[in-house]
């Protein structure tokens, strides 16, 4: 570390983990929500236990045929379960800031196979989507997020890794960040 | 009460062009929750009592809410019948028992589904709740008010859930009148409804029992006749006004907002005199406040009119027929119920064993027939009754989970049973009395 670069000025850095906690949220409540099912509303109305079969079947895109042979294969309650932990686990890293690279490269890693098993290649008004996508979607503007959330190890700011880390100076520059 | 096809298209048509505006009933839990879910899964059910209507109901069961873990029922023949709705429904087979005490204390179960006959119905949901167990109990409430009360007093000391088997209570187009007819006061004053449920048929069931030696006086019956036609007989069974009225009467108390004051009645054994006790043509009279009055009426001997209520306003009439049909008459421009149909409802006559499937839904025995009259058969059943029945099941089940609340409940319910009791009892001494 330089000691005359610049550091993050602290509207920077604020801006930064705010973005992180907001990240880990969205990953862990999506988690813990597929984890907790099956379940119910409030009002009465079951939620049955969570399968991505029926996402894995509606996949398009390059990969479209592994995912639609993943939606019939005998492992799929595994997956299933396995990448609801694994969203749990992303989030909350984030959520915390411990192991955040890590979490940074496997939340990386979620939103990466999200956005090749729907790639928005026609541009048009899905039902159920809010808006129309072409090439760019929320799964690809989050990776971006948490790209840029990699490049400024956002664990040095605040977050449990501080205190893995210890009391060294923690605060990252730019250079360090970059 | 029949009316010409153009005049049933007019009714309907009136009907839902009242309801528009109306904004859709979320009772059913549709409504998307705004606090974050509830962990669990199906509610883990048992059986209890799977006859005609048990297993109708077994039929009519969305496994999505409910898991059946046990049957029980004194017959094994109906046991057997029961396992066959569930290998329709592509369910696993549940275990069987005759002992409703040795299958609580077996079965990891959450809540139990009972149809046995009538008179058994405190008893065995009373139990039920003090051994730890939510209970839906097939309609009526019970066979006498103390019994009722009894099943009211264990629901609040255990704090399970009971719900009683009016279906209409959760059937959409019973809601839909309510909302958008009754509550928006389309029919202005109302200050009689019909309540009509005639078939032509004998209620006396036949059957074989399962064995040559099988026994079930240990149960109370004399003699397999006697389990098999317990509704004939007044030890089991409060007769046509428990088993057709009591669904009527509780809708009028749905309607009314209250409950009546008075009954009286007339009635016998007029066309099978073959044992049965109880009465085969029934007529009576509820007073409710307001100087509101509901006639009911239940004959074996004529299905032209088939079953219905009509609420008959200062400014329209609204006429719910066979639990699957709505229409809305406008005084002074709605069609006058006088015309005769000749044909369109020849259907046979209208029994199951909830005593109210669509004479159009039923077998093609002759109008006119005095045989035995089908069991039901159960088992993906898709009308608006089988979906009113799916949706009470599934209810209980919410009830449950979450605490949602139930469409008629036992406070409810007990009004109804209360003044089905007390117009049985009028029709027998043949008195006004006070219900």
């Amino acid at each position: 570390m330089k000691d005359n670069e610049p550091a993050l000025s602290s509207f920077q850095q604020v801006s930064l983990v705010v973005l992180r906690t907001l990240i880990g949220w969205h990953f862990a409540y999506e988690g813990f929500f597929k984890l907790w099912r099956p379940a119910w509303t409030r009002e009465g109305a079951l939620l049955g236990a969570w399968s991505s079969a029926g996402y894995l079947r509606a996949a398009n895109g390059p990969f479209a045929d592994v995912f639609h042979r993943l939606a019939g294969s005998s492992w799929l309650p595994a997956l299933d379960h396995g990448v609801s932990i694994a969203l749990l686990v992303v989030g909350l890293s984030l959520l915390l800031g411990l192991f955040t690279q890590a979490g940074c490269v496997g939340a990386l890693a979620l939103l990466s196979m999200f956005y090749m098993s729907q790639v928005p290649t026609h541009g048009l008004h899905e039902t159920g989507n809010e808006g129309a996508y072409l090439f760019v979607n929320k799964n690809l503007v989050e990776a971006a997020a948490v790209v840029t959330l990699l490049a400024f190890r956002t664990g040095r700011i605040a977050g449990l890794d501080l205190l893995r880390r210890g009391p060294r100076d923690q605060r990252p520059r730019v250079e360090e960040a970059a | 009460m029949n009316l010409t096809p153009e005049q049933e298209t007019l009714g309907r048509r009136n009907f839902l062009k009242a309801l528009a505006g109306v904004p859709a009933v979320a009772a059913l839990g549709v409504a998307a929750a705004t606090r974050g879910p509830l962990r669990g899964g199906r509610v883990k059910v048992a059986w209890l009592g799977v006859g005609g209507q048990g297993r109708a109901l077994l039929g009519r069961m969305d496994p999505a809410f409910v898991d059946v873990r046990a049957l029980c029922d004194i017959n094994p023949t109906s046991l057997a019948r029961a396992d066959e709705v569930l290998a329709k429904l592509n369910q696993p087979p549940a275990r069987h028992y005759a002992d409703w005490k040795d299958m609580l204390a077996k079965e990891d179960i959450e809540g139990v589904v009972m149809a046995p006959p009538l008179w058994m119905h405190a008893d065995l949901a009373v139990g039920c709740m003090e051994a730890g167990k939510h209970v839906l109990c097939e309609k009526m409430m019970a066979w006498d008010v103390p019994s009722c009360e009894r099943m009211i007093a264990a629901a609040k000391k255990t704090g399970k859930v009971l719900e009683i088997g009016y279906q209409r209570n959760y059937n959409p187009i019973y809601q839909a009148a309510y909302e958008g007819i009754i509550k928006a006061g389309e029919l202005g004053e109302v200050y009689h409804a019909r309540m009509v449920w005639h078939r032509n048929g004998n209620w006396r069931r036949t059957g074989e029992p399962p064995s040559k030696d099988y026994d079930p006086s240990p149960w109370g019956y004399p003699d397999f006749e006697h389990l098999l036609n317990w509704r004939l007989y007044w030890r089991y069974s409060k007769g046509l006004l428990a088993e057709l009225a009591s669904h009527q009467i509780n809708v009028a108390n749905w309607f009314f907002g209250a409950t009546p004051e008075y009954v009286q009645g007339t009635g016998g054994v007029y066309r099978f005199k073959d044992g049965r006790e109880v009465q085969d043509h029934v007529y009576t009279t509820f007073e409710y406040p307001g100087g509101r009055t509901v006639t009911f009426s239940a004959i074996e001997s004529n299905a032209f009119e088939n079953y219905y209520e009509m609420y008959m306003g200062t400014k329209g009439t609204l006429v719910l027929r066979a639990e699957t049909d709505a229409m809305l008459f406008p005084e002074g421009a709605g069609a006058r119920a006088t015309t005769v149909e000749v044909a369109g409802h020849a259907g046979g006559p209208a029994l199951d064993a909830s005593e109210s499937k669509p004479a159009s839904q039923t077998s093609t025995a002759p109008a006119a027939s005095a045989a035995p009259l089908p069991a039901p058969g159960g088992g993906g059943e898709t009308s608006e009754r089988g979906q009113a029945s799916r949706n009470e099941i599934s209810r209980w089940a919410a009830a449950i989970r979450t605490g949602a609340p139930l469409l008629c409940g036992p406070e409810r319910a007990i009004h109804s049973a209360r003044a089905c009791i007390v117009a049985s009892e009028a029709l027998q001494k043949n008195q006004r009395l006070k219900v």
